[in-house]
């Protein structure tokens, strides 16, 4: 728990939140207003500290802290919830949101996701509330990519999982995983051919530098979640409770606006450094990775979800 | 004498056990990233899973390592302070060194890594058959490991055959390490 | 929580002391932070977090590189390979004083080009040249000193993994731009290294170099080396050339020059086990105490200790150079127990934008503190190059920093020439246009 539970009602409590990117990153300045905002509501009684820039570990050693109770909230990419859960891969599937707010009405919709986030209850990871976390594209050091057959030979960076591999692979490209510190040198010496990401990562990885074709191939759209140890919200009286579940849901919605700055900013700092944006054969290249799509609804859990996703399209 | 010889037995038994799996664990380290480099270049399929397991095999291989380094007391000290003091503080000093490193042990990898391992005894590793829980085993063995070198070692400091510390001569450094 | 002051106070006496007793470096940093752990959160979190914590630090693939570089040195030695590099070195910078300690500086600082990790440097390049300096004459201290002293020059010459840490904690300053202004400051860094060796060479006339040997005995030479030199033209081509990264590289290293061994018939597989063992004895040592201090970083973090320290520190000065002073002075202390990358990720955030007020650029200020770092890997007690240099060349520590001193202070010099003279840094990448 956070400090000070043992004091008198002067003592605020302090949740310690994880977060893995800086201070400047919207879903940090969410945070940031959040933990403002729940502070002059309960005239001081709770605020959020904010451990930025993965001084606490990676997000799998967050997760885990969370489940030990050592830090009370960390921000972690959907993937990693994967592990504990294997039906949460079925929000990360490639081009199964139209857009931004599709994502977030649907992964914030306690009739839709209710169920499963309740599953991991039992890991002891109390999800929050699902962030948008941007969106993914193609960017290469060879040229533009228009067409999945402009992909082909060019080895991608992704993220390390066989999902990610295959869905490279129907992309047309070779799904390469590694570890993200050595992308950049991989790249410009030329053992990598380019990465997938949304435009914050590419720009602030500097990768703009050494792969300056950016091609809007939007093919994925993965979420973060903010999860608390279920000791969390077992500690807070109801009133408190009320405020501050009302208070996540607006910054869910505060992070979706300042995202979307946040790209434009990131394409104008990466156009600065020599990248050239483009727009993809989106409907050619969501084509091409639907196959996936049925390779892994396999439950009816999933099957479930994946139908209620498809049905809240607008 | 008889127990003598057998702890001595087993003693040898340990460390050929466990050089072993070093020196195994090490080879398939090599194999894999080279593996990784193949499917790459060669076979243009990329292997997801051969970093994942290279940096895990990374990890044991290490952490048994360190406990055969404890137990050979390869691991880095200073003692140039403790050398000049007279031999029955040095057996003081050398006890207060090995149990502080056993409190760790004992705390951190022990028990620390078992309740680690426990934990994520369900979590699955995305790309490898195992658990995290049962790849965080290591942290506990490495700590059982650890703790049989240190207690021999705290033993041995009450026999008749303690030298204490003194300046080891380079040459006799380079034998102990062939 | 106890507060910050306790914390400081058990980090920094339990360190002193149970160095003082001949503790392990590495339980000398473990314990103190295990038993701040258990007094910040509770007995069974503080027992758990340490251990991921642990695992955590150790779990990289870049570090990957530092039991296949000690490897591939163990096994070129065993295998002659080494011995005709060196060799080779010898004829071609043979009249300068103390040629090997010369070529083994020359040897980090070519290393740098490919490698990012001055722990991988000095495994690799100690190991292969120090069996050498000895059957020449030279003090195993000093060479093993040398070798440490020179290593880091790969930290701040491109390609580099600290530049690229320094970059995604100071908000994507460009890496392109970092990496140019490393050169300047790594190939001072290896002059600085040369001049003391020099300085040395000079009271130790037994050092003096050797008359080239003529032009048969040079061919010879080369031609006896061309099959080693194939292992630099595999492995650092092959990096270069884009086949394959610095730490694939490595594992590449070790099974070419196993392969050359084998050929030579100098190394057999009954051997193997042996070479095997060396190694991973020898990296086992170094991963631990890498571990280890990640439990440390993980306390001063959780305790913001180094906020603490900033807003004590700072607020009291006006002064661009007193506050570069001062950062340059914790964080010259903060590296002796931490590791470069998680100082960086945890110091970054707080100093770089009080630098930045000062009207100092992001890349300046991102080498100064990758220089200074660099020169906390080799300062001891906590000090991974350093074991890793000490062990490779099976010398014993103390005597080595002994040797190491004089070195440490000329680089600490150069540091504040690199602080307070920004054209050293900035110059190139702004030739460049990358400013
Ligand atoms: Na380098
Ligand atoms: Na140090």
């Amino acid at each position: 728990g956070g400090e000070g539970e043992e004091g008198g009602a002067q003592q605020p409590t302090v949740f310690r939140v994880a977060f893995n990117q800086n201070a400047e990153h919207p879903q940090a300045q969410a945070l940031t207003e959040l933990s403002d905002a729940l502070e002059e509501r309960t005239d001081g009684a709770y605020a959020l500290e904010l451990y930025t820039d993965e001084t606490l570990g990676d997000q799998a050693a967050t997760i885990e802290q969370v489940q030990a109770g050592t830090i009370d909230f960390a921000m972690v990419a959907g993937s990693l919830l994967e592990n504990f859960e294997s039906d949460m891969s079925v929000v990360n599937l490639p081009y199964l949101y139209e857009s931004p707010e599709h994502q977030m009405s649907v992964l914030n919709d306690e009739a839709i996701v209710g169920d499963l986030y309740d599953a991991l209850l039992e890991d002891g990871i109390d999800v929050m509330a699902a962030y948008h976390g941007g969106v993914r594209n193609v960017y290469s050091s060879v040229g533009p990519v228009e067409t999945p057959a402009d992909l082909a030979g060019q080895k991608i960076r992704v993220i390390g999982s066989d999902t990610n591999v295959r869905m490279m692979e129907l992309m047309g490209g070779v799904g390469t995983p590694m570890a993200q510190g050595e992308v950049y040198t991989a790249i410009q010496s030329g053992v990598l051919d380019g990465a997938e990401n949304n435009p914050l990562i590419y720009s602030s990885l500097s990768h703009a530098e050494i792969a300056g074709f950016y091609s809007r191939t939007e093919h994925l759209m993965m979420p973060d979640y903010l999860i608390a140890a279920p000791s969390v919200m077992e500690g807070m009286d109801e009133e408190t409770t009320a405020i501050f579940e009302e208070l996540l849901a607006a910054s869910v919605d505060t992070e979706l606006e300042r995202f979307a700055a946040a790209v434009e900013e990131s394409v104008a700092a990466a156009e600065e450094a020599g990248a050239q944006f483009s727009d993809a054969d989106v409907e050619a290249f969501r084509e091409a990775v639907l196959p996936l799509h049925e390779e892994r609804v396999t439950t009816e859990r999933t099957q479930t979800i994946y139908d209620a996703i498809e049905a809240a399209r607008g | 004498m008889a127990t003598r010889k057998l702890m001595t037995t087993a003693r040898a038994w340990l460390d050929g056990t466990l050089r072993a799996i070093c020196v195994v664990l090490f080879a398939v380290l090599v194999l894999l990233v080279a593996w990784q480099v193949f499917t790459r270049l060669v076979l243009g399929e990329p292997s997801a899973w051969s970093e994942e397991a290279a940096r895990y095999a990374f990890v044991w291989v290490s952490l048994i390592g360190i406990a055969i380094a404890v137990g050979e007391k390869a691991d880095v000290i200073m003692d140039f302070l403790v050398e000049r003091l007279p031999r029955s503080l040095q057996r003081v000093a050398d006890i207060i060194a090995y149990l502080a490193t056993l409190a760790f042990v004992l705390y951190v990898m022990v028990l620390g890594g078992l309740q680690q391992s426990m934990l994520a005894w369900a979590q699955k590793n995305p790309l490898l058959p195992l658990s995290q829980g049962q790849l965080y085993l290591v942290l506990p063995i490495s700590g059982v490991l650890l703790s049989i070198y240190l207690l021999i070692h705290i033993v041995g400091t009450f026999s008749s055959r303690y030298v204490g510390h003194v300046g080891t001569p380079d040459e006799d450094l380079e034998a102990a390490a062939l | 929580m106890i507060d910050p002051g306790t914390i400081t106070a058990i980090l920094v006496g339990g360190l002193v002391l149970l160095l003082a007793i001949g503790a392990p470096v590495s339980i000398s940093i473990a314990l103190p932070s295990a038993l701040c752990m258990l007094l910040i959160v509770d007995f069974d979190r503080g027992a758990i977090t340490s251990a991921q914590q642990m695992l955590g630090g150790a779990n990289s693939f870049a570090l990957l590189a530092i039991p296949f570089f000690v490897l591939a040195g163990v096994i070129m030695n065993n295998g002659g390979i080494a011995e005709r590099l060196v060799n080779l070195g010898r004829v071609l910078v043979g009249r300068t004083p103390a040629p090997l300690a010369q070529t083994n500086i020359l040897a980090n600082a070519i290393f740098g080009t490919v490698s990012g990790s001055a722990v991988a440097s000095a495994a690799a390049v100690g190991s292969t040249m120090a069996p050498m300096q000895k059957k020449a004459g030279y003090d195993p201290a000093f060479s093993a000193a040398v070798n440490v002293a020179s290593a880091p020059a790969g930290m701040l010459i491109p390609p580099s993994n600290t530049l690229i840490v320094y970059s995604l904690a100071a908000g994507g300053t460009s890496v392109g731009a970092l990496f140019l202004a490393g050169y300047v400051p790594g190939i001072l860094w290896a002059l600085a290294c040369a001049v003391v060796v020099f300085v040395y060479a000079r009271r130790h006339p037994d050092l003096k170099g050797e008359s080239f040997p003529g032009m048969a005995v040079f061919l010879t030479t080369l031609w006896r080396a061309v099959p080693s030199l194939g292992l630099i033209v595999v492995a650092i081509g092959g990096i270069v050339a884009g086949f394959f990264t610095p730490t694939e590289g490595s594992a590449i290293a070790v099974l070419y020059a196993l392969g050359l061994s084998f050929v030579y018939r100098t190394i057999s597989v009954k051997d193997l086990p042996r070479i095997l063992y060396d190694a991973c004895r020898t990296s086992a040592i170094v991963i631990f105490l890498i571990a280890v201090s990640t439990i440390m970083s993980y306390v001063m973090t959780y305790a913001r200790l180094p906020q603490l320290i900033a807003e004590s520190l700072f607020g009291w000065t006006d002064s661009k150079v007193v506050v570069l002073l001062i950062m340059m002075l914790v964080l010259l202390v903060i590296g002796i127990p931490l590791d470069p990358t998680p100082a960086i990720l945890i110091f970054t955030p707080i100093f770089l934008p009080i630098a930045v007020s000062y009207g100092i650029d992001p890349v300046h200020f991102g080498i100064m503190m990758v220089f200074n770092l660099s020169i906390a890997v080799i300062s001891p007690p906590s000090a991974p190059v350093l074991f890793v240099g000490a062990q490779v060349a099976k010398a014993r520590l103390e005597p080595v920093i002994v040797k190491l001193v004089p070195f440490l202070i000329v680089l600490i010099v150069m540091l504040f020439v690199i602080v307070f003279v920004p054209q050293l840094s900035l110059w190139l990448p702004g030739v460049m246009g990358l400013l």
